[in-house]
């Protein structure tokens, strides 16, 4: 599987990503450090707790940022391999909604609410795309077919209000794939609607990808949605991060010590769909406040001395995947396997 | 949407009636009886027209019936008669109410342009120097008593610069024609409609610089730049459309008392519309003519209220779902 | 209580528009009260020649009028004027709104329907007509004016007021109170007014700069009490002359903008420091 996403070129490239939130308390490293690519067809899970840190990859990718109090610091986006962060902002709005896109997690808060779903939909289209109204019309009638919303005519001149959340979600697909993007990024894009719903956004999100051969990155707390959508999993923790696997091999074996416990006591249980990520005991340190060493130590039951003073880098531990986690790395060489790609 | 209109139409009877009622109430606070207010300062003498007034204001009878007359008479549409004009009150009342609505509709023109523009340009510059000229500016014209303001503005704009005339609503003894005199009345207009309007303008400044900001952190606002819409676009489609409605809300509360104050700005500018109406009226002691105006004022303003609300139904569309 | 004042007073300190604005508010209250000291004469009494300009002549600081009266003085004797009406006005005002709003609110049903229209009406109302028909009717008195001023501006303290006590009346301790068997009234005026009074009492202190402004509306228009001083009425007074002393209408009318302005301050600075949360954005 690897073998073959690898043949196919790579749209996204994060190198060495930093975001930092620049606060009253002091400059606080959101994202430190991560790197990630997509290539075309190829779906990315990012999953991790909330806080840390999968929202600002992503708009940081689409440059939308909360400035104040968050900005990149360090590290490169190339898209189609092009430095994101050398263009002017007209042409970085040339790319956003054209060539990459965003589903966000809440839609019944992400349409305007004074906007009827349908001028919202057409201005996507028009901006980038130099069509009459009425072409555009047409093309967003077809559109909402394409994501399923009956009555497609009629309901371009709804509100928002008058759609329910999985709707709303639709339109908001809609609008993504409104000019054909080579990347949609969706931030956590079921997490706000029923467990039915989410099942059939999900199916959608995989249809058109498959129709388009974009890349997708889906960020997640599902892991029956990564089991699902996937082809590999990045982990984040405290913003950094700590696990890149195929997702086949994830699921078999997780390496660092917050995946396992992410992934609970029975991983093969987790893949079905609606199951969240495990509880684990204890909370993500605050930004402010994040030990030396690995950031997992306080909740890690196999935390050693060196956890708590060395940081763990990111290795090769076998092959296709990385993971930062000391006591994974001494597991695998006991076990006599080779560390390295 | 027909039903609501009405509905809320409806609801300005029994706001007029009440004000019918307070008009009644405050006839009798006054010294002496409800006919000597009516006659005494008109100094009417002759006996038929007492008899026929005794007979109109129904002076002899009791309180609910004089009241009710009183009632029944104003729904009629009938204010009563001026002997200093020598004309029904109505009609003279309606003769100067054009001028006060132009006054108004130009001030709060004046009001939302300025307001609204500035408070725009106050949030999407926040806390840079813009955004502090433009609070300054506010906190001063919130402050500046609309009338002294157009006192200056004379003074400046009139007396020193000669840019605009000192007062009334039109050039006397020229006829350039419809358009000419539109243009003339226009000209008569700016400073008048801008020193009644610069105090609203800095209360929307405010209210729009505030609700500005609220709209910006909203999720919508996200997905337009995720759109790849421009900031411009964002923040003037969006972002506007959305923060007008506080707007509105406050516009269709403050009608009275625009009204209120162009009654001073009239005084200042000579301009003739019901203010200085009014001002003489009080002066006069015209006791049916202050009623009047103070009927018809507040009929204006529940009819305007009503506008303005059937207005923000249209622009909230999640109001017109209730 | 004691430390919640200070917190209180140290947050108000913090907003240095509001501290400017209170200086000015005891500026303004010193002038007024120091007035009948400065000035021992009438200060509606002609003193000398018509039209000095200020700071020509040092005896009259801020020049004379048309018919050779002190400004200054005149200046310091309204600010008596102006205050006194600001202040009581916003009482009266205070007053009504808090029972209307108390009462809307804590009965509920009809009786809080009946009052809200009631409000409605007063909004309706033009208010500056409706001055003008008061002092018309009652005549050109002191007392009448600030009545009328009140009776037009009570209308925002009443909604407050009411949404306070909303807030406020199903919370616990008035449960309590209700359960111990306590009156209406003493559970409106003892336990719940005292909760709700911070708010409205700084949206009175906002009253009283619009009250002002009302005042001044007036006397400028002629139909103040004519026996004494005011800003407005100075300003109405020197309309005239403005081709050739327009100094008689600007300073009087800086006067009423430099009260209002640090009324306003003070009323702003009171309501950040009620509500920090607001603030700290
Ligand atoms: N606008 C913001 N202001 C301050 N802190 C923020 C803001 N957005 C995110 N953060 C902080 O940055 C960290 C990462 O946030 P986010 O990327 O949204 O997490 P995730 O999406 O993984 O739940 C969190 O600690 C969050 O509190
Ligand atoms: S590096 Fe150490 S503390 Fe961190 S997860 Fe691995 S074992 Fe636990
Ligand atoms: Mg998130």
């Amino acid at each position: 599987m690897v073998v073959s996403m690898s043949k196919r070129p790579v749209i996204l490239d994060i190198d060495s990503l930093r975001v930092s939130l620049f606060t009253r308390r002091g400059v606080l490293p959101a994202v430190d450090g991560l790197s990630l690519t997509v290539a075309a067809g190829e779906t990315v899970a990012i999953v991790g707790e909330s806080g840390c840190g999968k929202s600002l990859t992503a708009l940081a990718v689409m440059r939308l940022l909360p400035d104040p109090p968050a900005r990149v610091v360090g590290g490169a986006v190339r898209f189609m391999g092009r430095d994101l962060a050398a263009l002017s902002e007209r042409e970085m709005q040339r790319v956003r909604g054209k060539d990459i896109s965003m589903v966000f997690q809440d839609p019944m808060t992400s349409l305007n609410p004074v906007a009827t779903v349908g001028d919202q939909l057409i201005e996507a289209i028009r901006w980038h795309d130099k069509v009459s109204r009425q072409e555009a019309r047409t093309r967003a009638v077809e559109l909402l077919r394409r994501v399923r919303i009956p009555d497609a005519e009629r309901r371009l001149n709804d509100f928002p209000h008058q759609m329910s959340g999985g709707m709303s979600q639709r339109v908001m697909i809609a609008m993504a794939i409104a000019c054909g993007p080579k990347l949609l990024i969706a931030d956590e894009p079921t997490t706000a609607l029923d467990v039915t719903i989410q099942a059939q956004i999900l199916e959608l999100m995989k249809e058109l990808q498959a129709n388009s051969g974009m890349g997708l990155i889906i960020i997640t707390h599902d892991l029956g949605v990564v089991a699902e959508t996937a082809d590999r999993v990045v982990v984040m923790y405290a913003g950094r991060k700590v696990e890149d696997a195929p997702v086949e091999a994830l699921f078999e074996r997780p390496l660092h010590r917050y995946t396992r416990g992410l992934l609970g006591a029975t991983p093969s249980a987790n893949r079905r769909r609606g199951n969240r990520l495990a509880e684990i005991a204890g909370s993500v340190p605050a930004l402010s406040e994040l030990p030396r060493g690995c950031t997992f130590q306080n909740r890690c039951a196999d935390a050693s001395d060196r956890c708590r003073a060395e940081k763990p880098a990111l290795t090769p531990l076998l092959p296709g995947r990385t993971a930062a986690c000391f006591a994974a790395e001494e597991e695998l060489s006991r076990h006599g396997i080779a560390v390295g790609p | 949407m027909r039903r609501i209109v009405l509905r809320r139409l409806a609801q300005i009877i029994p706001l007029v009636l009440a004000v019918i009622v307070l008009n009644f109430v405050l006839i009798h606070l006054a010294p002496g009886s409800l006919f000597d207010v009516m006659t005494s300062e008109q100094q009417i003498t002759d006996p038929a027209m007492l008899d026929q007034l005794r007979h109109t204001y129904g002076v002899d009878q009791p309180t609910g019936v004089q009241l009710a007359k009183y009632i029944w008479s104003v729904m009629r549409l009938d204010l009563g008669f001026s002997y200093r004009q020598n004309a029904p009150v109505l009609d003279v009342i309606m003769d100067q109410l054009p001028a006060t609505l132009i006054l108004m509709l130009a001030a709060i023109a004046v009001a939302l342009v300025i307001g609204m523009t500035a408070g725009v340009l106050a949030s999407v510059r926040v806390n840079t120097i813009w955004d502090n000229l433009i609070s300054l500016a506010a906190v001063f014209f919130f402050a500046a008593p609309s009338f002294w303001l157009g006192i200056m503005m004379v003074v400046l704009f009139s007396v020193k610069l000669g840019w605009f005339p000192v007062g009334g609503m039109r050039t006397i003894g020229v006829n350039n024609g419809v358009i000419g005199d539109a243009l003339d009345v226009m000209h008569h207009l700016v400073l008048p409609a801008t020193a009644l309007g610069l105090f609203y303008a800095a209360t929307y400044a405010r209210v729009m610089r505030a609700s500005m900001l609220e709209v910006f952190r909203l999720d919508f606002v996200r997905t337009a730049r995720a759109k790849g819409l421009s900031r411009a676009r964002v923040v003037l489609v969006h972002v506007m459309r959305n923060a007008l409605l506080p707007i509105v809300t406050l516009l269709g509360l403050q009608l009275g008392t625009i009204l209120g104050g162009s009654v001073v700005i009239e005084s200042v500018f000579s301009w003739p519309g019901i203010g200085s109406l009014l001002f003489d009226s009080v002066m006069s002691r015209n006791f049916p003519m202050v009623l009047g105006v103070l009927v018809l004022g507040s009929l204006l303003v529940a009819v305007a209220n009503a506008a303005v609300d059937l207005a923000y139904l249209r622009l909230d569309p999640r109001i017109r779902a209730r | 209580m004691l430390p919640r004042t200070i917190d209180f007073a140290r947050r108000f300190a913090r907003n240095r528009a509001a501290v400017v604005g209170l200086l000015l508010v005891i500026l303004v209250i010193g002038i007024a009260l120091a007035a009948p000291w400065i000035y021992p004469r009438n200060p509606l009494r002609i003193v000398g020649r018509p039209e000095i300009w200020p700071f020509v002549n040092s005896r009259f600081p801020l020049g004379t009028d048309s018919l050779g009266r002190d400004i200054a003085a005149m200046i310091a004797y309204g600010a008596r004027t102006t205050l006194l009406i600001g202040l009581c006005a916003s009482i009266t005002a205070t007053l009504i709104g808090i029972t209307v709003g108390a009462a809307a609110a804590y009965f509920g049903g009809w009786i809080d329907e009946m009052l809200m229209r009631f409000t409605e009406l007063f909004q309706t109302i033009p208010n500056l007509i409706f001055v003008l028909t008061i002092v018309a009717i009652l005549g050109q008195k002191l007392e009448y004016v600030t009545i009328a001023v009140g009776v037009v501006t009570w209308t925002p303290i009443a909604r407050l007021t009411r949404a306070e006590f909303l807030s406020l009346r199903d919370r616990e301790f008035v449960q309590a109170c209700r359960a111990m068997g306590m009156s209406n009234l003493r559970i409106m005026f003892g336990e719940i007014l005292p909760n709700a009074l911070p708010p409205v009492i700084v949206l009175s202190s906002l009253v009283i700069a619009g009250a002002v402004l009302f005042e001044s509306a007036v006397s400028f228009l002629g139909l103040g009490d004519p026996n004494v001083s005011s800003w407005g009425r100075l300003i109405g007074d020197g309309r005239t002359l403005i081709r050739t002393s327009w100094y008689i209408c600007a300073v009087p009318g800086l006067a009423i903008m430099l009260t209002v302005l640090a009324l306003n301050l003070v009323g702003d600075g009171l309501n950040d420091a009620l509500n920090p949360k607001l603030r700290d954005r």
